[in-house]
């Protein structure tokens, strides 16, 4: 349950970061590589500045270190010598230091003037051995509000042992660190300044990079129902978008072609349903104009009946495609004697073919995996198709092909006036009139050819049309081959 | 024969009444499925007419518990609802036949009366209707005495025409019947069949047989003329 809960809290969250606007989503990105950067370089910056100090600090110590322990070494009694680097020098150096000098008690013997009262002997650390030539023994200490740097050191006479000296040196930092102070501070703001411009300046690179993306949604919204054919064109968008705009310039292609067909078929529809209402309110009408005959009204009911009955099969056909447009049918499928359908269906139609002179042949034998009762009627939609266009002496002929691991094909083709090739994309379409001069279908209503394309999607498959006009049509019916498993056979 | 119709939409009970009452049934009508379920488990009827769509209780519901209460009552459905599976759940729940609206009255009337017609039919060997004789185990016709040569279609579709004689039926029921073809296709073809069986049967004799009834279908019998 609480691996649930977490499991949605964090598709709540992955959502919540989808619903950000891209600008948003860039400006965040922006910032935060810039403040990374910036803080990276920051503290290598700050780092590398207090480190070359301290070594040159460090340096100036040592070496006052050994000035003084040279002096002592050589055992030089000159007083003034060493007078010279304890309270001389320091006093005339613009660099504030102090050195002090102990006996072997401790005691001081000589030391800058002043050092007494800033920096007692007992502040200094323990004094490092002779041979530390380097920094040993520095610290860093804050004494009398000032900073300081502080070191002890032995520092032997080789001649007079008992002459040894300890050395106390302090360097007074307090600038050095009030200016590093100063550089955190200067270089802390320098981040900050700079998130902040690299927030702005990101939220206005993104403003100006996304605009053609404003456009291309302008350009979308000027097109409505009424402005199908309008197109956004994908020259001149940036190469990112022009793939956007091919796609839905495509998009509006399928979807005006398909508003067009509507269109279409809701005035067909229209006119199919206007002929038998026409009819009916006509012969009513004049059936109760007068007084008649029983016989007369008669004839009027069942002249209706026809017209009811034509208006039935349209609805009933209108439904079945409505139905299948949806996929909502489910289809029963099983394997079927292609032979023994077609055979069916020829037979059917045999009375028919005969009186209009046309010879139907069937070729060909297998096993489709089909709705039995679907696969029969797309044949006789064909059929009843190819009889209604082939002239007295043409020929329609059946035929079946199985191809090995490949699509079932079944073939009907007439020997009739064919179909125009600007007619052929169409006659799929529902009450799509090839002759417009017709006002009724042969068969009562142009659905024959919409359903035939109807079910062969109900199976996965399609319906192919050719034509050479004068020359006859074929309409293949192409089933897909049947899924692994039990073989139908 | 007493027949329950249960239907919410009143010009359509009301023309159903008319139609089976003339036929020589009588009719009970009820507007809703409580009624509908109340009257069906209280009085005997032959046959109940049912509509899917009712108020207060669907005719599923009804023919469930109608089934359930133990009665069997052969139902026929109607509705306006076509698909396969609407079809096969009547069925499993016990209706005996299924039409869809909207229904020719004709064909209505016919299934009906097939229903009624269920369990142990006539299965006549020889089948007369005025001079035309049919031989069904020799798929043999004969009229006044002389061979009719049917192909095996054609004595099929003179088959079921003589054996529902006096009784209209529709293309639908013909092409399903004789053919096999239970789909919507094109009507001509019965036009044509019933064409050339008459060419056999009737255009050489004086008393025509097999009449068309416009708007319905075809039907054979003996008319006085």
């Amino acid at each position: 349950m609480s691996s649930k809960n977490a499991h949605s809290s964090q598709n709540a969250e992955s959502a919540r970061s989808r619903q950000w606007s891209l600008s948003r989503r860039l400006t965040v990105f922006y910032v935060a590589t810039t403040a990374v950067l910036l803080v990276l370089a920051a503290i290598y910056l700050y780092w590398s500045q207090v480190a070359n100090l301290d070594r040159e600090d460090n340096d100036f110590l040592v070496n006052k270190i050994q000035d003084c322990r040279r002096v002592i070494e050589e055992g030089s009694s000159d007083a003034q010598l060493l007078s010279n680097e304890v309270q001389i020098e320091p006093a005339a150096s613009l660099i504030k230091y102090y050195v002090r000098l102990l006996d072997n008690r401790g005691q001081s013997l000589m030391e800058t003037a002043g050092m007494a009262k800033l920096l007692p002997s007992e502040s200094f650390p323990a004094p490092a051995n002779a041979d530390d030539a380097d920094n040993a023994g520095i610290i860093r200490k804050g004494y009398h509000h000032r900073t300081w740097l502080m070191m002890s050191a032995k520092a032997p006479s080789i001649h007079q042992p008992e002459h040894s000296r300890t050395l106390q040196v302090a360097l007074d930092v307090s600038e050095e660190a009030a200016m590093i102070e100063h550089y955190r501070w200067t270089l802390l703001a320098v981040v900050i300044t700079g998130i902040l411009f690299s927030g702005g300046a990101g939220f206005f690179v993104t403003r100006k990079g996304l605009a053609p993306l404003n456009e291309i949604t302008h350009a979308t919204q000027r097109i409505t129902a009424s402005q199908l054919h309008e197109r956004i064109m994908a020259d001149g968008w940036p190469v990112e978008l022009a793939s956007l705009a091919r796609s839905f310039d495509g998009m509006l292609d399928r979807l005006e072609d398909s508003f067009n067909r509507l269109s279409q078929f809701s005035a067909d529809l229209a006119h199919e349903l206007r002929t038998p209402i026409n009819n009916l309110r006509g012969e009513a009408g004049v059936a109760l104009s007068q007084p008649r005959a029983p016989e007369e009204y008669r004839r009027t009911l069942e002249s209706s009946l026809e017209e009811y009955a034509r208006l039935s099969r349209l609805i009933d056909n209108l439904l079945f495609l409505a139905r299948t447009d949806g996929s909502k049918i489910a289809i029963t499928r099983a394997p079927c004697d292609v032979q023994k359908s077609i055979e069916g269906v020829r037979e059917f139609y045999e009375a028919l073919a005969e009186d209009r002179g046309v010879e139907v042949c069937c070729e060909g034998a297998g096993v489709v995996n089909a709705d039995p009762v679907l696969f029969r009627q797309a044949v006789s939609n064909l059929l009843s198709n190819a009889l209604n266009y082939t002239p007295r002496g043409g020929r329609v002929v059946i035929r079946a092909d199985a191809h090995n691991d490949g699509p079932f094909e079944i073939r009907v083709s007439d020997s009739g006036c064919g179909i125009s090739a600007e007619h052929l994309p169409r006659i799929f379409d529902r009450l799509y009139r090839v002759d417009l001069a017709r006002s009724q279908y042969p068969n009562g209503a142009g659905l024959g050819l919409a359903i035939v394309k109807s079910i062969m999607a109900l199976h996965g498959g399609s319906v192919v049309a050719q034509s050479e006009p004068g020359k006859g049509a074929s309409f293949t019916l192409i089933f897909p081959p049947a899924p692994a498993g039990p073989s139908p056979s | 024969m007493r027949v329950l119709v249960i239907e919410d939409e009143s010009k359509t009970a009301a023309y159903l009444k008319k139609g089976l009452s003339e036929n020589g049934f009588a009719v009970d009508v009820c507007a809703d499925g409580e009624d509908g379920l109340h009257q069906a488990l209280t009085t005997e009827s032959d046959l109940i007419i049912l509509d899917v769509m009712l108020p207060k209780r669907d005719g599923w519901s009804v023919l469930a518990e109608l089934r359930k209460s133990g009665k069997q009552t052969p139902v026929l459905f109607l509705t306006a609802r076509d698909t396969v599976y609407d079809k096969v759940k009547g069925l499993e729940l016990g209706a005996d036949d299924y039409l869809v609206k909207p229904f020719d009255f004709a064909e209505l009337l016919a299934r009906v009366r097939t229903i009624l017609r269920r369990g142990p039919g006539r299965q006549e060997d020889v089948m007369r209707v005025a001079d035309l004789q049919l031989d069904l185990p020799r798929r043999k016709a004969t009229r006044a005495g002389a061979r009719l040569d049917l192909t095996a279609k054609e004595f099929a579709l003179l088959e079921l025409l003589a054996r529902r004689r006096g009784e209209p039926l529709s293309r639908t029921l013909i092409a399903e019947q004789v053919w096999d073809v239970n789909f919507d296709s094109d009507f001509n073809v019965l036009e044509v069949a019933i064409r050339r069986l008459r060419s056999k049967v009737d255009e050489p004799f004086q008393t025509k047989l097999i009449h068309t009834v416009r708007g319905v279908g075809y039907v054979l019998e003996e008319r006085s003329q």
